[in-house]
């Protein structure tokens, strides 16, 4: 066992866990692309969290939204910037709702099942009845439409307020780094998961206005936390499973290349190939293009003076963002490890043990070779097919 | 020369290799970018003198033009005798071009780079003069004096095998105007006409089995230059080891001599023997498509594949002549124009992609049309060359193997079948290039190749690709611009009719195309129907 442990390519991940060294390298490229890159996806994190939220307050049940992503200021303008897409792709915000809602895991998505939520979802059904006739007969029709509608509300609203917590928190760790407070990858982790720490418990609420009528589509009391019910289920979807037909690499289900059990999914951005391959893909080429928009001006010119310049600039943003979502990724683990890591209980310290591993088996497929440092051209070839 | 005869054809003639004297005379110290110009500049005037050939050439006769004449060698029997008709003005023109890109593409860390770009230049001149001469002995002399600079030229800026691939080119067309020169000098001898000029009229007089000597010995000396089966080995190892340009040069235009040779001296000088033997020429050609094109499929470097793939290609000229209907000739002539372009473009391709990758090889290259990190611009033009290749309508590939084939189907249905099964493979092969070098995944390993950051040519050095594109396009669309060029001039190489230089009556020979429509007429239908 001993071998096998030593010849694992995740032994020295787990010790690097186990002794708080990060998972990433430590290097100035890195500490340069991770701020950066987290700074512009800040940035964008703030357009996607105010639409969530306006989708999930404002086109409520809505059956034609057409103009979700406009934030209710409809113009001409506004409309002919959005068909050149000179504007936020919302589009990527959408996929991580819906890989939110189809993997359903944690909190959220047990309250979202539970009677006390089907309640609320014939309460909402009977405001709607009365002035809605399409909702009504949809309802009457098909009895699990209106329930699913409603789930996919709260799941957006949901994502908007952990949107919204990670949006100051990326924003604060760059202006922290201008001030001179985060000089390392070590740095940056500990700020994250601080971050994390701090917003463990708020609360994640969510009400609806209904024909005058206040609906709260999850309640107090079902006592739903920031951390395990809203942020640990995202990254569990978004970072880690993600949905195998959205990306850029293509995938022949008949033909078993994709695992039967949803849970052994790895196709997040964690593993997603920064080499985008002519495929269909909304992730990550479109969220790379709005994170371009928001680019620090240092880490531009940096980009302008590797590769090909810009006309490869979104791979190389996305090399980035997988080192700066490692950075988050490790920040949760330090941040939900179940005891200190200077513990001296052997209990205390294999339970930690138990608790890293788990994530880093998680892991093994993903694009670990980010964790490196190295210059712009090393991308590998992905394990998974 | 006579009094009133223009001197354009001389210019076009002698403006390429004027300006290979002149580069050799140059004095020490020029850099390679001021030869290069230089080069340019000549071939531009070339190209621009062709062009305006077209303006002083009557397009509805099928008789040689301009005619220029001088006393040279007379007791040799070579007389300087220079003529233009439809079928050769393409031609120049295609060299003209493909010429051009050749030196354009030519990289300015070329190692002895006044040789090399005098050698393109005499190569260039040779070629026109083989086109224009309408002596037979003037056009063997330019026949040979364009292997030379060929031999040079890979065997000294060849690849790692060059000696070998040179050689092996060498000897094989040195059998090739070996035997050309025996059919000149038996048909001199045998006819009695020691001033070597191209006259049916006397060939036609000699008896069928003398006719059928000379035209076996020059058919198998131009087959071994087109190159056809059998006798193809040297070719895909000629552009294995020649460098880009030099593979431009060979595919688009030298081999066209051969095919040129073939209509022009087999057909025109000896109808009979050509009908005679027309019925195993047509099978000859579908035994090289089917071999050009099965060989292609086996290949894994690109360059050999698309060597083999002219191999196939060529195959359509000769079933096409072959057959010697009006349309197939004017097909075997649009077929070697649309070969020399859409061949020119792929070597010019496959050069861009070794450049940048390092390698030729179909089991290393992947994802090649990768928008941000491959060469998705040469990934698209490579398409473009393949489909056009593989005849589907709108490209200059499609226009010409239309025509081949209705031209042959009916007089010889069972070759011009198995040479379309051919065009199928051509499809097959094709997309196997397309599909591992261009779809997928960008191949970067660290430790393999290519590498992961492929250099970018900028949009300046790929312009003669897309040049060369545009003109496959715009001839799969207008045809007629060529066509109409070069109808009578095919038309007439069927047909019982003199050369300039006639002063006899024809005999009557027996051509296989009764019941063929009219060339002109056909490609005027094809048109309509958005052909």
């Amino acid at each position: 066992m001993a071998a096998d442990a030593s010849s694992d390519p995740l032994s020295p991940l787990l010790q690097r866990l186990l002794s708080g060294v990060p998972l990433l390298a430590e290097s100035p490229t890195h500490v340069l692309e991770v701020v950066g890159v987290l700074e512009s996806y800040g940035e964008v994190l703030d357009a996607y969290s105010r639409n969530l939220i306006y989708q999930g307050e404002q086109q409520f049940l809505n059956p034609f939204p057409v103009f979700r992503f406009f934030n209710g200021e409809l113009n001409w303008g506004r409309l002919w910037r959005h068909l050149n897409h000179d504007r936020i792709n919302f589009e990527y915000a959408e996929y991580c709702q819906k890989a939110m809602l189809w993997h359903g895991t944690g909190g959220l998505d047990a309250f979202l099942e539970s009677e006390n939520f089907a309640d609320i979802c014939r309460q909402v059904g009977r405001l709607k009845q009365r002035h809605d006739p399409l909702l009504g007969l949809l309802g009457a029709l098909f009895p699990q439409f209106l329930p699913e509608l409603i789930r996919s509300a709260a799941t957006t609203h949901a994502l908007g307020q952990f949107w919204r917590v990670m949006s100051d928190l990326f924003l604060d760790l760059a202006r922290a780094h201008r001030q001179g407070q985060i000089t390392s990858i070590a740095s940056i982790v500990e700020f994250v998961k601080t971050g994390l720490v701090a917003a463990a418990g708020l609360p994640i609420r969510y009400a609806v206005q209904l024909h005058g009528a206040t609906v709260a589509i999850l309640p107090e009391d079902a006592q739903l936390t920031f951390l395990m019910d809203v942020a640990v289920p995202y990254v569990e979807a978004v970072f880690l499973r993600g949905m195998p037909f959205l990306g850029t690499l293509s995938f022949n289900a008949q033909a078993t290349q994709i695992p039967h059990d949803q849970g052994q999914f790895g196709y997040g951005a964690l593993f997603a190939d920064p080499l985008p391959t002519m495929g269909a893909g909304i992730p990550p080429s479109l969220l790379m293009q709005d994170m371009y928009r928001h680019l620090p001006p240092d880490l531009e010119a940096t980009y302008r003076t590797q590769g090909r310049g810009v006309v490869d600039i979104h791979v190389k943003i996305c090399m980035s963002f997988q080192k700066a979502m490692f950075c988050v990724t490790n920040g949760a683990i330090n941040g939900t490890m179940p005891h200190p890591l200077d513990d001296p209980d052997p209990r205390h310290q294999s339970a930690n043990r138990d608790h890293c591993m788990g994530w880093l088996e998680r892991l093994r497929q993903a694009q670990l070779t980010a964790l490196e440092a190295s210059g712009p051209e090393a991308i590998r070839t992905p394990g998974h097919h | 020369m006579t009094a009133s005869a223009p001197s354009i054809l001389s210019l076009v003639l002698l403006t390429p290799l004027l300006g290979a004297l002149g580069l050799t005379l140059l004095p020490g110290g020029v850099s390679p970018a001021w030869l290069r110009r230089l080069s340019l500049a000549a071939l531009t005037a070339q190209l621009l003198l062709t062009a305006a050939l077209l303006f002083r050439f009557d397009p509805t006769t099928g008789q040689m033009q301009l005619l220029e004449q001088m006393a040279w060698l007379g007791t040799l029997g070579l007389d300087y005798r220079l003529g233009v008709d439809g079928l050769s003005l393409p031609l120049l023109l295609i060299n003209g071009i493909l010429s051009l890109v050749a030196v354009a593409i030519s990289p300015l860390t070329t190692p002895r780079p006044r040789s090399y770009f005098a050698l393109l230049l005499l190569i260039s001149g040779a070629v026109n003069g083989a086109f224009l001469a309408q002596n037979l002995l003037l056009f063997f002399l330019f026949y040979e004096l364009e292997l030379i600079p060929l031999w040079l030229l890979i065997a000294i800026w060849g690849g790692p095998r060059r000696a070998y691939a040179a050689t092996k080119f060498l000897i094989f067309t040195a059998v090739s105007g070996a035997l050309i020169l025996v059919g000149f000098l038996g048909l001199a001898l045998a006819t009695g006409g020691l001033d070597f000029s191209i006259d049916p009229a006397l060939s036609q007089q000699l008896g069928l089995g003398t006719q059928l000597l000379l035209m076996g010995a020059l058919v198998v000396g131009f087959g071994i230059k087109i190159p056809l089966f059998p006798f193809h080995s040297w070719l895909p190892d000629a552009h294995t080891e020649a460098s880009t340009p030099i593979s431009v040069l060979l595919a688009g235009v030298l081999l066209k001599l051969g095919t040129y040779g073939l209509l022009r001296f087999c057909l025109s000088l000896f109808p009979q023997a050509w009908a005679l033997l027309a019925p195993g020429l047509a099978g000859w050609a579908a035994v090289s498509v089917l071999f050009g094109s099965l060989a292609a499929i086996a290949q894994t470097d690109m360059k050999r594949m698309v060597a083999y793939s002219s191999v196939g290609h060529m195959g359509y000229v000769l079933l096409a002549a072959a057959a010697a209907t009006p349309i197939s000739l004017l097909g075997s002539l649009l077929q070697m124009l649309a070969h020399g372009l859409i061949s020119g473009l792929m070597f010019l391709l496959v050069g861009v992609i070794y450049q940048a990758t390092g390698t030729r090889d179909l089991t290393v290259l992947r994802g090649l049309l990768n928008p941000q990190r491959g060469l998705p611009l040469t990934g698209g033009l490579m398409i473009l060359a393949v489909m056009a290749s593989a005849g589907i309508p709108g490209m200059a590939g499609f226009v010409a193997e239309l025509m081949v084939f209705r031209g042959s189907l009916l007089t010889f249905p069972l070759a011009t079948l198995l040479s379309m099964v051919g065009s199928g493979l051509t499809a097959v092969y094709f997309l196997l290039l397309v599909n591992r070098a261009f779809f997928g995944r960008l191949a970067t390993e660290p430790d393999g190749k290519p590498p992961a950051l492929l250099p970018l040519a900028g949009l300046a050095r790929q312009a003669p690709a897309v040049v060369l594109a545009a003109g496959v396009v715009l001839m799969g669309l207008w045809p007629q611009g060529l066509a109409n060029l070069a109808v009578a001039s095919t038309s007439a190489l069927g047909q019982p009719a003199g050369g300039p230089f006639t002063s006899g009556t024809l005999t009557n020979m027996v051509i296989p195309s009764a019941n063929q429509p009219v060339a002109s007429d056909f490609l005027l239908e094809a048109a309509a129907h958005g052909g």
